[in-house]
């Protein structure tokens, strides 16, 4: 094998979501180099795969696309995608990453994204990017609005057929790629791992994930979303247009029994959206949300909630106790009326779960960066600059450093560009000269 | 006009595509495959409010049968663009109807960047009625 | 500043000579279309000097014929016919300038996600030709263009020293840029300097505000303004003059500042509740919850009870959303003052971070808090919430339409009686004697209409600042140059209002960081030899001083004319339709340009 590669720019950005992209942004304005290591194989993390986002209801992908192509085409950003982080490691002034270069079977420069291979490909897989719902190919282009426009093969399901490499006019398609593995260094790091919603696979209570018509919240922005599995709300067991739809809020947070005591800060919001833009599309459906508080805190955030509640969405103050499967298709929920009433029960015929959001990436044992009992990276002047970690040159941003919405993750994805920058400019550490 | 052997499609719908939103979204309908009439033309615009009333007219008096506006609606970048835009469509009408034109042969309409479907009812739409209607006909005018 | 209409786009005649180039794109044009026929039909063009196809034009030597071409004088615009330009228009471009032409002579054509990918058959073939004739038409009337230069000031003006505008100046001046930061008060701190610890850690607040102020008063980058407001703004982006105006001890002193971005960061202040509300103003037992921070800070916490104006606090019910998330129909407000229909986000936690505070220095004080949605939604909040249950708070929830009542009371010696039905037991009615009672207030925006109004800075209803887009663009404002940090953009925490300030503070470097500011070349040009100053471009411009009527001479008599500020013009072309002599276009896309590509499209 080759020697290890080694790339040096000013800036490496872990985690290419809006955080990540943002912080890159931000920072190659100012005229620094910057890479973007990503493990999926596109950029633009969890919000590129939303429907429409609160409190504006403007589409996910018409603001997030934007972002992602600036970043793509800019001239002091180079992004490095379908990539694992194997350490970060502080070498006297630098910081060093190693990283692994995962195997796509399709060479990214000869590429040109027109999916002939996917569609000559005779192996079916659910597609995870449709929340499970619909199916891809073994070999495919991650979804609609990826960058890169470049198509991976699944080596786990493929069947070595041959039919992608006959059809790819590029010749593009090598069934022989390795993994390849080289070092960034840099004088700062940006992490911006983002989260990940808490599995219902633990939530006995829930039914852990067997219930047919029991989803997540992030499969139900893809039944949401313009370009959706169904291109309409249906209820994934048989097709039905459901008449009367859940929310089973803090399901996973706010709740010390799962290790999530803390509260996941996005989800009284995107339950409200998802409703409004439910009964947009089912004007005839009841929705009703089950909550503790409802936790609608940002500009303009309240009037969203008070406008839902005009809307006719049902709102209980209860926490959901048990989650059975009904007849036909039809969930029970078993709640306690905080509002007095007491236990009761109601049939719906779909229920999405609000869970909980814990931590795109544990450093441990990767990165020496500290985290807290929440899991989440720590700060160490959380009230002055919630973007500064235990790690010199390294900064957090974004959902990493603890649940937020989009336009929190923004500015603090600007924040800490130029906590970065001061970084770079400072002769000084900057842990020194700070309180 | 010459009607060339433009496969019979010489009824015309150009479609005035804004660049951030409408015109990504016919592309997103492209990468879905998702076929529609061949006899629609899409041109990127920055925001249609460059265009003043007597450039719709003049379209129709060069043959064109129909003309959607596919805008950002709300999402607008350009602040107060939208509402100077829809006042704009309302005066062409207004025009239109002198002209003895069927406004239907003008459309503004709101696209998303991912909103295949609204995109092709749209375009669909369209070429039903221009299809019924024919090429523009213009009344004579005093 | 560079015009970018200079002479050297008049040198360029009308009569480009242009270049096609058609994309087999693997079989995923050529599939569908007959790439022969379209090239055969391009030729036939009388603007088109040569046409050619290739199996992929992003390919090297796709690029390499376009670049001979070029070079051999052939060709001076070019068209690529391939996928939708998002993916390669600025492949092509660069290729374009890499042959040493002027990157904007070139024009897409869109022939596989919206033909080939759409089309089948001859249509598809067709509707390519036809697309193409379109792009060579614009082609034709392309004009090289050159990116807006407009030089700036390495200096920046941060409006209000609270939190937020002192990281701001703090974060601007470490890149070298330099910064006045105005306040109008006698010191730096804002809304910091009354309060006591923060939740949700418990840091000193007069500790955050040193943090910044040692460097603040250290820094020779910076210059504090105190006891100053702005009395004047002219200018634009890059290239604003500021009068400040200084209180002193000798009357007031103008000071003239150059500036090349100012970032609003005027905060906000506690909600005062109108006489009567809670029986505020009418009993003295009734205060706010920064009164009661304040008594706080000088309570010496050695005895077992809380002491406030004199008399000991057994008994205390704190009360949330006081001057905020009121519904239109259910609150009313004095007149003229706002309904306040926002949250105010953080009282929630201040209040449990201050209850918590009384309950573990004074276990004599009982603590009923009355609220309507618990919003302890930050990290480290949600363990104030449980810490204040542990403490022995006793929470009761009420409905918006029914807020608890507030009374003077006699039973059993308590000064007040606080009477709620409660949510947490059946909406139960319930009465609670207190020896306080402590409104937590929200907050309003500062009072800037002065400065707001100079800058034509658009508010919402509620008086906050209003940003151009809260997630595209969350720290700018409208008008170019200007930015926003902190509470004048909706309530917030010190945390989050210092990631504002940070964010603004990355914008700033990165616009001044260079002392001149690149622009896209897609902006309005006036032709002054049609132009007969009408000023309908004026009124229809969307941005405020993008577009004005000048005073010129013309043959010895004085005319008026259209003059655009490149800087702040957005190139939506809202001037280009009202101009009754076509005398002003959007260059790059110009009204000539698309009469053109449909004209094209009509003869196909
Ligand atoms: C159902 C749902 C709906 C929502 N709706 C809204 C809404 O309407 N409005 C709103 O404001 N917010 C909404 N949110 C919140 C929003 O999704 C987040 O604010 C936002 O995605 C945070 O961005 P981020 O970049 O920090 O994290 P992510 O979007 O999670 O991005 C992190 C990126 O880092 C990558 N990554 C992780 N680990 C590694 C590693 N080790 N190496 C390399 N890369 C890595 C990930 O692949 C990902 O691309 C919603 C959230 C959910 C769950
Ligand atoms: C009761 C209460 C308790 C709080 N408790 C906490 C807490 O525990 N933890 C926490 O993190 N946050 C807390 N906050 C929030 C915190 O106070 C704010 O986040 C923070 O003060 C915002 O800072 P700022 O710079 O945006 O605004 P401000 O602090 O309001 O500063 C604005 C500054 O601008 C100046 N100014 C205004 N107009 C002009 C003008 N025209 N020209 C010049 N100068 C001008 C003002 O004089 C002021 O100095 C609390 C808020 C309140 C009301």
């Amino acid at each position: 094998m080759a020697e290890p590669q080694v790339q040096h720019f000013d800036t490496i950005v872990i985690g290419g979501g809006i955080a990540g992209l943002q912080s890159a942004l931000d920072l190659a304005d100012q005229g620094y180099r910057v890479a973007v290591v990503e493990k999926d194989a596109s950029i633009g993390g969890k919000m590129i795969r939303l429907s429409k986002v609160f409190p504006t209801l403007d589409c996910a992908s018409c603001i997030t696309t934007p972002k992602m192509a600036s970043a793509a085409h800019h001239e002091n950003i180079t992004l490095f995608t379908y990539c694992n982080v194997d350490g970060i490691v502080r070498m006297g002034e630098e910081i060093h990453a190693r990283i692994t270069q995962n195997p796509r079977y399709v060479d990214p420069d000869k590429c040109i994204g027109c999916r002939k291979c996917e569609y000559a490909c005779p192996v079916y897989l659910p597609d995870m990017e449709q929340g499970g719902f619909s199916a891809k190919k073994a070999i495919s282009i991650p979804f609609s609005n990826a960058i890169p426009q470049v198509a991976v093969l699944d080596a786990e399901h493929c069947m070595l057929c041959g039919q992608c490499e006959t059809v790819c006019p590029t010749d593009a398609v090598d069934y022989f790629m390795e993994p390849e593995t080289f070092t960034l260094t840099a004088r700062t790091a940006v992490l911006s791992t983002g989260f990940e919603l808490s599995p219902v696979k633990d939530k006995a209570q829930y039914g852990n994930g067997e219930i047919p018509n029991v989803i997540d919240s992030l499969q139900m922005e893809r039944l949401l979303a313009p370009h959706g599995p169904y291109n309409r709300v249906l209820r994934p067991s048989d097709g039905m247009e459901p008449d009367s739809i859940a929310y089973v809020q803090c399901a996973g947070s706010r709740d010390k029994s799962m290790g999530v005591s803390y509260c996941s800060r996005v989800c009284c919001m995107y339950a409200i959206k998802q409703a409004m833009l439910l009964s947009g599309a089912l004007p005839l459906a009841d929705i009703t949300i089950y909550y503790m508080d409802i936790r609608a805190f940002g500009k303009g955030y309240e009037q969203f909630y008070q406008n839902a509640k005009a809307m006719g969405i049902e709102f209980v103050k209860a926490k959901v106790a048990r989650i059975n499967e009904g007849d036909g298709g039809s969930v029970t929920v078993r709640y306690e009326n905080q509002d007095g009433g007491g236990i009761q029960t109601m049939d719906h015929d779909l229920v999405v779960l609000s869970m909980g959001i814990l931590p795109g990436w544990r450093p441990e044992p990767y990165c020496p960066v500290s985290t807290d009992s929440d899991r989440f990276i720590t700060s160490i002047k959380p009230k002055i600059s919630p973007v500064l970690t235990d790690m010199e040159g390294v900064f957090a941003a974004g959902a990493a450093a603890g649940p937020k919405d989009i336009v929190d993750t923004i500015s603090e994805s600007g924040s800490a560009a130029v906590e970065a920058a001061k970084y770079m400019q400072a002769s000084e550490p900057i842990l020194e000269t700070q309180p | 006009m010459t009607p060339t052997g433009n496969s019979g499609n010489q009824d015309k719908i150009l479609i005035l595509a804004t660049e951030t939103c409408a015109y990504p979204g016919a592309d997103s309908t492209g990468q879905a495959h998702s076929s529609y009439p061949a006899n629609t033309y899409i041109l990127r615009v920055r925001a249609p409010v460059l265009f003043p009333e007597s450039f719709y007219l003049d379209c129709f008096q060069k043959g064109i049968s129909g003309i959607i506006i596919m805008s950002c609606g709300e999402e607008c970048p350009y602040e107060g663009a939208y509402k100077d835009l829809a006042k704009r469509v309302d005066r062409v009408y207004a025009a239109m109807k002198e002209k003895g034109l069927d406004i239907n042969r003008l459309r503004l309409t709101a696209i998303c960047t991912v909103c295949n479907r609204a995109f092709l009812n749209e375009v669909n739409r369209m070429n039903d009625l221009v299809q019924e209607l024919g090429p523009p006909q213009f009344a004579a005018t005093a | 500043m560079t015009n970018p209409n200079d002479k050297e786009n008049k040198d360029d005649t009308h009569n480009g000579k242009v270049g096609v180039y058609i994309c087999h794109c693997g079989g995923n044009i050529s599939d569908h279309v007959d790439v022969d026929k379209v090239r055969d039909a391009a030729e036939d063009l009388s603007c088109v000097k040569v046409a050619r196809t290739n199996m992929f034009m992003c390919s090297d030597p796709g690029q390499n014929m376009i670049i001979e071409d070029l070079e051999n004088g052939e060709v001076d615009r070019v068209v690529v016919a391939s996928c939708a330009p998002s993916l390669h228009e600025t492949t092509f471009r660069s290729a374009v300038e890499r042959a040493g032409a002027n990157p904007f002579v070139y024009e897409h054509a869109n022939i596989r996600e919206q033909v080939s990918w759409v089309h089948h058959g001859d249509p598809a073939t067709d509707k390519a030709s036809t697309l193409v004739a379109a792009a060579a038409a614009k082609a034709e009337n392309l004009e090289p263009l050159h990116p807006v230069r407009v030089d700036a000031f390495r200096h920046a003006t941060v409006i209000g020293a609270g939190i937020a505008g002192m990281k701001t100046a703090v974060d601007i001046a470490r890149q070298g840029i330099d910064v006045a930061l105005v306040e109008k008060t006698t010191q730096p701190g804002g809304r910091l300097n009354t309060l006591h610890t923060l939740a949700p850690d418990g840091e000193k607040a007069g500790d955050v505000v040193d943090a910044f102020y040692e460097e603040i008063q250290n820094s020779e980058r910076i210059t504090v303004y105190p006891n100053t407001q702005v009395n004047d703004v002219k200018g634009y982006v890059g290239n604003f003059t500021l009068t400040l105006a200084t209180d002193g001890e000798n009357g007031r002193a103008d000071t003239t500042v150059d500036t090349g971005a100012i970032v609003m960061a005027t905060g906000s202040q506690s909600y005062t509740p109108f006489n009567g509300e809670y029986a505020y103003g009418e009993h003295p037992q009734v205060i706010t919850l920064p009164e009661l921070i304040q008594t706080l800070a000088e309570n010496s916490g050695d005895e077992n009870t809380l002491t406030v104006n004199g008399k000991k606090i057994r008994n205390m019910v704190m009360i949330h959303c006081v001057g905020s998330r009121r519904i239109p129909g259910i609150h009313e407000t004095k007149e003229d003052a706002n309904l306040n229909e926002y949250c105010s986000r953080t009282c929630c936690s201040a209040v449990l971070h201050a209850g918590n505070f009384i309950r573990e220095t004074f276990p004599g004080t009982s603590i009923f808090d009355m609220y309507r949605d618990i919003r302890t939604y930050g990290r480290g909040q949600e363990e104030l919430y449980n810490r204040a249950a542990e403490n022995r708070v006793v929470f009761m929830r009420f409905e918006a339409d029914a807020p608890p009542r507030v009374e003077s009371s006699d039973t059993g010696n308590f000064p007040l009686s606080v009477t709620v039905s409660d949510g947490l037991t059946f909406n139960e009615e319930m009465t609670v004697p207190a020896d306080l009672v402590v409104l937590a207030t929200g907050v309003e925006p500062t009072d800037i209409s002065g400065i707001a109004g100079m800058l034509k800075l658009p508010r919402g209803n509620d008086g906050f600042l209003n940003e151009v887009h809260p997630k595209l663009r969350p720290v700018e404002l409208p008008v170019t140059g200007v930015f926003l940090a902190g509470t004048c953009q909706a309530p917030m925490d010190s945390s989050e209002a210092c990631n504002t300030a940070g964010a603004a503070a990355a914008k700033v470097s990165a616009l001044l960081g260079k002392g001149y500011i690149e622009l896209d070349p897609f902006v309005a040009h006036v032709d002054e030899e049609k132009c007969t100053g009408t000023g309908a471009c004026v009124d229809a411009c969307l941005v405020d001083d993008a577009l004005e009527l000048v005073e010129t001479e013309v043959a010895g008599q004085t005319v008026k004319k259209a003059r655009v500020t490149a800087a702040l013009c957005q190139g939506c072309g809202a001037c280009v339709a009202v101009c009754p002599e076509n005398a002003i276009e959007v260059n790059g896309w110009t009204l000539k340009q698309y009469e053109a590509m449909v004209d094209a499209i009509a003869a196909a």
